[in-house]
């Protein structure tokens, strides 16, 4: 099966598609979708480009043997803990990490870390600009200008003094941030 | 700018096309497009993850090489979980071994008793 061919075809829609007929061509479609973001995942926690690859590999055939036992709603979050969980695994035997992994993580993963937060429609924008003024300096002006303004990273980096990693951690916090004092105001 | 302010808390879930990912690791794609990727990167730890670790990558070549590899890998694994299936298929059903024995049988009883009328 040519993967390009099923491009319009979306992930859910594959995976019911393979729940249906048990057919492990529709997994070989998803999971070459997925290739590119595996190896980035793999090589980040391993950090050794063949120790990666085979990382991916590992992955591929723990989906291969391990999906049809589960029903995953959302392909790429239970991959995306799937691959992560079998890199902190590795590095846990080799000592460098240490987490409790059990089969509850594998079977239901946290789908709360990809979950979206979907602002409802009656959220007041004021809401949103008083709870922008009300977040610490560094978070408002990163959030403002790579949310506001459009700005790419390295630009924020430019034009604040903050190195990259720093600016990615003000974004995050000031968006969580952002969501918790959003919730509370609704609340009120 | 509202619309802008609603963008903050909303996560548009957008998939990255692979190739856009491989040029905004090579920074080959405009500021609109790299704040595209940016977004994702920020809605989506997978994303994330997998483009901190890709910007790791000694070159593009090696990256591409191995995403090729591990499709073929991949392929020859579907390939071979395919056989196994369906070899574990046939030894679940032996009546198909046993018709073919049957019939095989059949065809030679056959060919014995026309042969015999023919008188050859």
């Amino acid at each position: 099966m040519n993967p390009e061919k099923f491009k319009h075809i979306d992930d859910n829609e594959l995976l019911h598609y393979f729940y249906n007929d048990k057919n492990n061509e529709w997994l070989g479609i998803l999971l070459q979708r997925y290739t590119l973001l595996l190896l980035g995942v793999c090589m980040k926690y391993l950090k050794n480009e063949e120790e990666a690859k085979d990382g991916v590999q590992q992955v591929f055939l723990k989906v291969i043997s391990e999906l049809h036992k589960y029903k995953v709603d959302y392909f790429k979050s239970w991959l995306y803990m799937v691959a992560k969980n079998h890199c902190l695994m590795k590095l846990r035997n080799k000592g460098q990490y240490f987490k409790e992994i059990n089969e509850q993580i594998l079977s239901t993963p946290d789908e709360t870390a990809n979950e979206s937060f979907y602002i409802e429609k009656d959220v007041s924008l004021n809401n949103m600009e008083t709870a922008l003024q009300q977040l610490n300096k560094e978070q408002r002006d990163c959030v403002t200008l790579f949310y506001l303004q459009k700005k790419s990273y390295h630009e924020i980096t430019e034009m604040t003094g903050y190195n990259l990693l720093q600016v990615k951690s003000h974004i995050q916090n000031g968006k969580r941030n952002l969501k918790i004092m959003l919730q509370q105001m609704q609340q009120k | 700018m509202s619309d802008n302010l609603k963008d903050i808390l909303s996560n548009s879930n957008k998939d990255i096309d692979n190739q856009k990912l491989m040029d905004y690791l090579h920074q080959q794609l405009s500021k609109a497009d790299s704040h595209e990727i940016e977004k994702s990167m920020s809605d989506d730890a997978f994303v994330n993850d997998a483009v901190e670790g890709l910007q790791n990558f000694d070159t593009k070549k090696d990256m591409q090489a191995y995403v090729t590899d591990l499709h073929n890998d991949l392929q020859k694994q579907l390939l071979k979980k395919k056989k196994r299936k369906d070899k574990r298929k046939l030894k679940e059903q032996p009546w198909i071994y046993l018709a073919i024995v049957v019939i095989l049988t059949l065809l030679i009883l056959c060919f014995i008793v026309i042969r015999k009328h023919l008188g050859f």
